[in-house]
């Protein structure tokens, strides 16, 4: 962009649009920025409309309409306020001291643990009722959220997550893999029939034999042998003493000399070390 | 009791060229007279309990047939290896290194009793040495009689020797013979030999 012949940079205008901006306050200038323009793109879909449960429909079928339920409901086996549900709630089985018999009981019958039992048969078809609607949902594609997180088994839209597939192998080693936490490294647990024991972890170290044919035997002389002349082999430049040799050296061609000189000169030379 | 793997072996060797340079060798393959074969056997290394013992083949075989934990100890203890995996030579090795040893100090007699308690060789009681001695070569203690006192690593070279005042160390002291007097406990198989 040019103006009055020099450009402006983008950073420059927006400093200028900052400027033309700004208010006065209390604690210095203050800009106020107007509301965003530019629209960023979901990553996941819109959440689509679950399908109404089973109750939903039959509900909607009779007519019957939600109502606003109090938290604390009067109890009248105990005579106080307790809640609808959960840790001190009214309608407790732990409450009732006596049940009056009836013609339809049959004797032996334990009316207190009846009441247990039917009581986790009701739980049971509800948690199964509950279920059936959230497969329903799932079919669909409209699982609730938390849940769709929570069931790793279902690919979530948008990343696959394939499922981890466990080998045969990697199984017989967990168990083994387990045991090396307790204090022995698992060495005495009780093993399951046809249980192998665990492999171990780390390089397996081979040794010679302690005696082979009558004492020591040729992989271990080998083995000395080779150690030896590597060692031999690794100090040799330490053999030749340099000095020594030097002066070993000298002494022999200044004998040669000597030797040399008497033999040209005759028996006039002086001798001359 | 197992023999050396080639690490351990290269270790052993290596604190025993300190000392020995070339005639290494001449330990290695020593011929054994012991045992009822008419044929000389060699003498080997084992391991047994983190310590490595000098035997000769014969003693070997026989001994595979004592137990494992009774077995208290075979041949010769040359040394130790520590916790660390590190290989000290102990003071049973002496008489090996004695023989093939390269380099070599005489004490004199008053610092003789000095160096049996464990004190470093000072240039003051050094004797006799043998030349072209580097410093950190292994050096075998003779007293002037040519009895080994013990061994140690030289501090300093023969030419520097000349050159200290005589309270400098010369030779730091490893293993004498005092130990066995002094150290009971721990050296009780040495006592009953």
């Amino acid at each position: 962009m040019f103006t009055r012949g020099y450009q402006v940079s983008s950073s420059g205008l927006l400093i200028v649009c900052l400027i033309y901006l700004q208010t006065e306050d209390v604690d210095g200038p203050l800009v106020k920025l107007p509301p965003p323009t530019t629209k960023l793109p979901r990553e996941k879909h819109l959440p689509k409309p679950k399908p109404p449960t089973k109750w939903e429909e039959f509900a909607k079928k009779k007519g019957i309409k939600k109502r606003k339920k109090d938290k604390v409901v009067w109890d009248e086996q105990t005579g106080t306020w307790k809640r609808r549900f959960g840790y001190d709630h009214v309608n407790d089985d732990k409450d009732i001291p006596i049940i009056e018999a009836k013609m339809t009981d049959e004797p032996g019958e334990d009316p207190f643990a009846k009441r247990q039992d039917d009581k986790k048969k009701r739980v049971e078809k509800q948690e199964k009722n509950r279920f059936q609607n959230l497969k329903q949902a799932a079919k669909l594609g409209a699982l609730p959220s938390h849940v769709q997180l929570a069931a790793t088994a279902l690919p979530i839209t948008g990343t696959q997550v394939p499922p981890k597939k466990v080998t045969k192998d990697e199984l017989g080693n967990v168990a083994g893999m387990a045991a090396t936490s307790t204090a022995s490294g698992g060495k005495f647990d009780r093993k399951l029939p046809g249980e192998k024991p665990a492999k171990k972890q780390g390089k397996h170290r081979k040794f010679l034999p302690v005696v082979e044919g009558s004492g020591i035997g040729s992989r271990e002389k080998e083995q000395t042998e080779n150690v030896l002349n590597k060692l031999i082999s690794k100090h040799s430049h330490e053999i030749l003493n340099v000095d020594k040799a030097v002066t070993m050296y000298n002494v022999k061609k200044e004998k040669k000399a000597r030797i040399e000189r008497i033999k040209k000169g005759g028996h006039h030379q002086p001798q001359t070390s | 009791m197992r023999p050396l793997d080639e690490k351990e072996t290269t270790a052993v060797f290596e604190k025993i060229f300190k000392f020995t340079g070339n005639n290494l060798k001449n330990i290695v393959e020593n011929p054994s007279h012991e045992g009822p074969d008419k044929e000389p056997g060699r003498y080997c290394f084992r391991l047994h309990k983190n310590k490595v013992y000098y035997v000769s083949d014969s003693l070997v075989k026989r001994a595979t047939n004592v137990a494992r934990t009774k077995l208290a100890s075979i041949g010769t203890c040359v040394g130790r290896f520590t916790h660390g995996g590190n290989f000290h030579l102990t003071i049973e090795c002496l008489n090996l290194l004695a023989a093939n040893a390269k380099h070599k100090v005489w004490l004199k007699p008053t610092s003789e009793m000095s160096f049996l308690y464990a004190n470093h060789v000072l240039k003051g009681g050094l004797g006799r040495i043998t030349e072209s001695i580097a410093p950190g070569d292994g050096v075998v203690v003779f007293s002037m009689s040519d009895l080994p006192l013990g061994f140690g690593v030289a501090a300093k070279s023969t030419q520097d020797c000349r050159k200290l005042d005589p309270n400098a160390i010369v030779v730091l002291h490893q293993a004498d013979i005092g130990e066995y007097l002094r150290m009971e406990n721990q050296h009780e198989q040495i006592i009953e030999e």
